[in-house]
């Protein structure tokens, strides 16, 4: 470790071109923590008075617990190149040749329930480090997190984790591995290739050993090489440039050591890679595990390791690890890698500038962005809060784009409803302090310049979870996260007491800031509600509720899930209601929308703010839906940007724009609160086909149409066969070949479909993707254990809406079910409101 | 609630409400209306203070005997004008002092249920009106329901009970020894805490060397020293009604049974105050969320109702809300909805109209003691649910000053997700180089902080000229004939 003062930080922070942001991703338990740590061993910056400390970056005491990461966590790295290495950087370096480098790293975790700490590190790193075990090979996990950072336009380089656990335990020959190794590189790029546009601002961003961009290792025994390290060694034996060496080494080359040269045909030769890389590492392999000592001391001084006489001491395994992590030191192949491959912040904000800044892309902001001026107008992006020590009180975590922020300096803090020239979500305030966060530590920093990370205090009450930072009068906001998950799964907590109510509340609020992703809300029936990506997530999520944010006995229901409504026909009759004063009718009609229109909406691919012709042409051309009724769409709902559509169908009715207002707010209330249990509308397009009025404008007032257009909406949706909807997990389960039958038992109990089953390469692993309602989830992971004898593990992660079959209005059939429950816990009058109640006659 | 019928029935309702009138009254012409609006106590009320000018007030359901009150009472009484009002707006319940005011009537006679909100106006005497109840059966039901006679009871009713309440009192603690009788206490006939012209209050504590006496919803009870009210429950006579719900809230520390005399059906109350809490604790939410909130006069007959209104007024101001005060009679669904700009409401009321269960409302309705948890710092929720708003006055039991706190405080709001302030500042300078969106943005979710900046927002502001635009076309006959159906309708058009 490096133990540095924080003014000898600030001073490689200036230099922008020697720092690389970057996240290390990976799916669960593929090692992205423990390869971090050879890392931070290597590298890490600390406070001389914090050094000897491990588990850097699981920083909670249940992290450390359970083994999982569950919060991101970012640390500071320090790598000195030598002057020779330089060459390798192909992008803009120093003139001057600095060898110093920062590295903000940020650990991530990931569990697929904890994927939106995920999204909030890539927000502010330019690159990504993708772990995989390279005995598992790409998972689920890997791709989501994988597909954000495309998105993001993150570059990534690849690492393949755990080659002890194929060497040692599982004995794979090297010609297998190598086709392990290949099979894992070609997916990897199928996924960046599917995801990413082709007009890539970024260039080819494919991982490819050749160019240096993937590495290969053990986190866990703290080894790792890239071709590169190899093709040093052997430059001189081969007497080519290392370059064409590099080359060689991967891919179909082998060579024939008799003729001493390099062929395209396996016959004529042996693979570069196998032969070359692999083959001097099995053999310290066996050499340690099952030759006797002193081959093995030998072996080590042939390949020039030195070892202390202490080291000389170990037996087999150690003694293995210890010759492997001098030989190949993961520290070094690891931070060259980044070092060379990973944008500096000014190479990444030329191109991502775009994708961050919804102003104009001339605007002030805009080009000290994508220029990465210190002296430029200040934007920094806070991607989440981190609890301090005082309750109540949040860190703000973010990364500087332009600018310099500093403490005491006065900005201007936009939430992410904020739009420009309007006072919504906007302060401006002073920045008390700006801290550096490393691990859990923090540090005061008089002012943190552009490209950077950083804390900042004195903020938190003015954010929820994120933000835009400017002092520039006329910034716009940088653009918000996308989450790939959403909370789905809900729980209700209450509180014992009923004068501890505040401090639920509080909790809540505390909670909700904490976590990117988790949802605290109030129901109209008094509950408070939870909801989070997962069981898991909910589970933490709970605990900090209780024992850090609120600090009060609580008690919680079980799971509840929130459906959806929706219909399925059109409507069978015209539904006409009257106002209370009966001087004016409106005459409606529900009908569901095109199929894949909902997701479209929810996609942001149809937007309330866009163009109407080009909204319509969209719809038109995707969905064939009728161009000029797609012009005459009034609405969106609920809360004006859901996946419902109120559409004028009228022909020259007079005064209509007169009610739209009122319909509109209709339409919103109806769509948030749905006939059947008051659930969320989805996917109704609700046609206002005639409406009648009062020819005075006192009688044809919001009073009159609003609690009509509500009526009437309802009316509509009971006549056109209502149906509830349920959300959808997509399960990815990896087990043994005999576990698969446990799961098909298990899914088959919980209305599960499986649509993939798979063995995984040429390992004896399976893989099993299926759609399993999230109703039916709880207790799932428990269930599969004991189905499989605890081999088999699953990620679930909420992958769309599907209709519960049957009729609701019946109230014994399994949506029935769902209405009389949520009707129940909602605290409503029993059973679906008759018909009658919104439908007049004439 | 019972409470919303009283006030959010739409005009059909009132010409289709079947009113109430019990079986005995409507078949025996003979009702003694002597006993049951005891002529005699109202002629001896007038004789004695003098008045000439008496306004009597009936409920509906007691309307029918007006005119033979009137008649009864104008030959008893000479040199004094006795005349009906016409009911109240609010809620029968309350007093309808300014109805009486415009007669220039220098009394009034109250007649049927009452909140017992104290008045300050006139002089009021009040006449309960008399309903059967059977308190033979009333002992047994209870003794069946209540087996354990050292269970501590504190028995409460209805006005309409009152006449026989000494008698059932009686006849009950023969069986059940603890029992404790609470009185009504009735505005203008002097609570023994309350001296001259000082405002008479409905929730009172005072201890003497008796024991501790509890004055609360114009109930009066004394506990003796040794016991403490959770030990208690409350047995309570008549049916479901805003009174009862209003006394469930305001005892929430004791279990609730009761008998009602009607269908002569005792039984436990299970209302689960906790999930009530947890929704009015909702309601306070949306005021704290709300930017414009509307302040509902929902009584005139109510003591110190003006006092709340500037109370609320003020308390709004402090904290950085715009308030606008609505005089609409009776509440009900159109007419609230006509102020869309209006995030809540806030209504000033009786005790037992207070609560409205506002779910069909298009904005929530709040009670006075609710705005007052929401914006003022130093006002504490604890869980107790105040529905007098004396209470939140000067000299009540809950005042506290308004928070002083400068500035503006944020948090988040857990029902829209966004961040909403409490207290004003000045906000910071907008850009204005930057032009507002297109309309094509939605506009309903505006958030305005007056109704003026709300009405700018509308997608809609008025008849647009489009001067020589339109075609000229010659004027076509429209729809006639009544509202219920237009003449041509019904008929097929296309």
């Amino acid at each position: 470790m490096v133990n540095f003062t924080t003014d000898q930080i600030r001073t490689i922070m200036d230099n922008k071109l020697n720092i690389r942001n970057m996240s290390v991703i990976a799916h669960v338990d593929h090692g992205k923590s423990t390869l971090t740590d050879s890392l931070v061993g290597k590298a890490g910056i600390i406070a001389a008075a914090k050094a000897g400390e491990t588990r850097f970056t699981d920083t909670r005491k249940d992290e450390q617990e359970r083994c999982i990461t569950i919060k991101s966590t970012a640390i500071s790295l320090y790598y000195e190149l030598s002057k020779d290495d330089l060459q390798y950087i192909k992008q803009d370096r120093d003139p001057e040749g600095n060898p110093h480098f920062l590295i903000n790293l940020i650990d991530s975790p990931g569990h697929v329930d904890f994927s939106s700490e995920v999204t909030a590190a890539l927000r502010v790193t330019d690159g990504a480090l993708v772990v995989v075990d390279c005995v598992s090979g790409v998972c689920v996990q890997t791709e989501t997190v994988l597909r954000q950072a495309i998105a993001e336009r993150i570059k990534p380089v690849l690492f393949m984790n755990k080659m002890d656990l194929a060497l040692l335990t599982l004995q794979i020959e090297k010609e297998d591995l190598y086709q392990t190794f290949q099979r894992i590189i070609e997916s990897i790029n199928v996924i960046i290739a599917t995801y990413s546009h082709e007009s890539n601002p970024m260039g080819n961003i494919d991982v490819d050993p050749k160019k240096g961009t993937v590495g290969f290792g053990s986190g866990l025994h703290g080894w790792a090489f890239t071709l590169k390290d190899f093709a040093k060694m052997y430059v001189k034996k081969f007497g080519i440039s290392e370059e064409k060496l590099t080359k060689r080494l991967w891919g179909d080359n082998f060579y024939n050591s008799k003729e001493k040269k390099w062929y395209k045909e396996s016959s004529l030769g042996e693979r570069g890679f196998t032969q070359y890389i692999l083959s001097p590492i099995y053999q310290i392999f066996d050499t340690c595990m099952k030759a006797t000592k002193e081959d093995a001391l030998k072996f080590a001084e042939k390949l020039g390791v030195k070892l202390t006489v202490e080291e000389k001491d170990l037996e087999q395994k150690q003694l293995l690890k210890t010759m492997m992590r001098k030989w190949l030191p993961a520290g070094d192949a690891l931070l060259q890698m980044i070092v060379f491959h990973l944008p500096s912040p000014v190479t990444a904000q030329k191109y991502r500038c775009e994708m961050l800044y919804e102003g104009p892309m001339d605007d002030k902001c805009a080009l000290a962005v994508k220029a990465c001026d210190p002296n430029g107008e200040l934007m920094m992006y806070i991607s989440k809060m981190v609890p301090t020590s005082d309750k109540g009180r949040f860190y703000a975590f973010g990364r500087v784009f332009s600018g310099t922020v500093k403490t005491g300096q006065k900005v201007r803090i936009m939430g992410p409803n904020y739009v420009p020239g309007k006072k919504e979500d906007l302060y401006e305030k002073s920045i008390q302090r700006t801290i550096l966060m490393m691990g859990r530590y923090v540090e005061p920093i008089e002012d943190v310049p552009c490209g950077n990370i950083c804390g900042l205090v004195g903020v938190d009450q003015y954010l929820i979870k994120t933000g835009t930072i400017s002092t520039f009068k006329d910034a716009h906001n940088m653009r918000v996260m996308k989450f790939s998950v959403s909370p789905v799964v809900r729980v209700a907590v209450e509180c014992v007491n009923p004068s501890d109510l505040p401090k639920l509340v509080e909790g809540l609020k505390r909670l909700a800031k904490s976590d990117p992703m988790v949802q605290c809300t109030i129901e109209e029936s008094g509950e408070h509600i939870i909801a989070g990506a997962g069981e898991l997530h909910l589970e933490i999520c709970l605990k900090d509720l209780e024992e850090d944010h609120a600090c009060i006995p609580i008690k919680k229901s079980d799971p509840v899930v929130s459906y959806r409504e929706t219909v399925s026909e059109e409507s069978n009759i015209m539904c006409l209601s009257k106002s209370p004063n009966k001087h004016n009718r409106l005459y409606m009609k529900a009908r569901p929308l095109p199929e894949g229109c909902p997701e479209a909406i929810d996609n942001g691919d149809v937007t309330p703010r866009q163009e109407m012709k080009e909204r319509a042409k969209y719809l038109a051309e995707k969905f064939d839906m009728d161009v000029g009724e797609c012009r005459k769409i009034w609405c969106f709902g609920p809360e004006g940007m859901g996946p419902n559509l109120l559409m004028d169908v009228t022909k020259g009715v007079q005064y209509l724009n007169e009610i739209k207002d009122s319909c509109v707010a209709g339409f919103q209330w109806a769509t948030k609160e749905g006939v059947l249990c008051e659930e969320n509308v989805r996917g109704v397009r609700f046609d206002l086909h005639d409406v009648t009025l009062h020819t005075d404008a006192i009688h044809r007032g919001g009073g009159q149409i609003i609690p009509t257009a509500r009526r009437c909406l309802y009316a509509c949706m009971l006549t056109a066969e209502p149906r509830i909807m349920e959300p959808v997990y997509l399960v990815e389960i990896q087990c043994p070949e005999v576990a698969v039958g446990g799961i098909f038992t298990c899914l088959n109990k919980r209305r599960g479909v499986v649509f993939e089953n798979n063995q995984i390469g040429h390992t004896p692993q399976f893989l099993v993707k299926a759609y399993l309602p999230v109703n039916e989830s709880f207790g799932f992971t428990g269930d599969l254990r004991s189905h499989t004898g605890g081999q088999a593990f699953p990620q679930c992660v909420f992958d769309h809406w599907q209709i519960l079959p049957g009729n609701p209005m019946e109230a014994s059939s399994k949506p029935g079910e769902v209405v009389t429950t949520t009707r129940k816990r909602k605290g409503l009058k029993e059973g679906i409101p008759s018909l009658d109640n919104y439908l007049d006659k004439l | 609630m019972a409470s919303t019928e009283s006030f959010s029935s739409s005009g059909e309702a009132v010409i289709s409400r079947k009113i109430d009138i019990l079986p005995c009254q409507k078949t025996s012409k003979s009702v003694d209306i002597d006993t049951v609006c005891e002529l005699q106590k109202c002629v001896t009320w007038i004789k004695s203070r003098g008045f000439t000018r008496v306004a009597l007030q009936f409920p509906d359901e007691m309307l029918h005997l007006a005119v033979a009150v009137v008649t009864q009472l104008q030959t008893r009484l000479d040199n004094v004008k006795v005349f009906i009002l016409g009911d109240t707006s609010y809620g029968s319940c309350c007093v309808d002092e300014v109805a009486a005011q415009h007669y220039v009537a220098d009394s009034i006679i109250h007649f049927g249920h009452s909140c017992l909100s104290p008045t300050r106006r006139l002089p009021v005497l009040y006449v309960f009106g008399q309903e059967p109840l059977d308190v033979e059966d009333c002992a047994e039901q209870i003794s069946k329901l209540l087996p354990d006679p050292a269970t501590k009871l504190i028995l409460m009713y209805e006005t309409v009970y009152h006449y026989a309440v000494g008698c059932l009192s009686e006849r009950l603690s023969k069986r059940c020894k603890k029992l404790v009788l609470s009185h009504l206490v009735i505005p203008g006939e002097g609570c023994p805490d309350s001296e001259g012209d000082k405002p008479l209050k409905q929730t009172e504590q005072s201890s003497d060397h008796n024991g501790v006496c509890l004055c609360k919803c114009g109930r009066k009870f004394v506990l003796s020293k040794q016991t403490e009210l959770v030990d208690f429950a409350v047995l309570y006579i008549g049916g479901e009604s805003a009174t009862l719900t209003n006394l469930i809230f305001s005892f929430k520390e004791c279990p609730f049974f009761t008998y009602n005399p009607r269908d002569r059906i005792a039984r436990k109350e299970n209302v689960n105050v906790n999930k009530l809490l947890m929704k009015r604790y909702f309601m306070i939410e949306r005021a704290k969320d709300a930017n414009i909130v509307g302040i509902l006069i929902g009584t005139l007959g109510v003591s110190h109702y003006l006092d709340i209104l500037s109370r609320l007024q003020e308390l709004l101001k402090i904290a950085g809300k715009k308030s606008y005060t609505f005089v609409v009679g009776k509440i009900n669904v159109p007419k609230l909805a006509n102020f869309m700009e209006v995030d809540v409401f806030v209504l000033v009321a009786c005790p037992e109209n207070t609560l409205l269960d506002s779910s069909e409302f298009y904005k929530p309705v709040v009670t006075p003691y609710e705005m007052e948890i929401a914006c003022n710092a130093n006002q504490e929720w604890t869980a107790d649910f105040i529905t007098d708003f004396h209470q939140i006055l000067p000299g009540g039991s809950h005042f506290v000053e308004l928070s002083a706190e400068d500035g503006l405080t944020t948090d988040v709001s857990l029902i829209s997700g966004r961040l909403r302030t409490i207290g004003t500042e000045d906000t910071p300078e907008t850009g204005t180089m930057i032009l507002p969106r297109s309309e094509t943005m939605a506009v309903t979710t505006v958030q305005a902080h007056s109704a003026g900046e709300y009405l700018s927002s509308r997608s809609w502001q008025g008849l647009e000229k489009k001067t020589g635009e339109t075609p000229i076309v010659k004027a076509v006959e429209g729809q006639h004939g009544i509202a219920m159906g237009y003449v041509h309708e019904g008929e097929p058009s296309t």
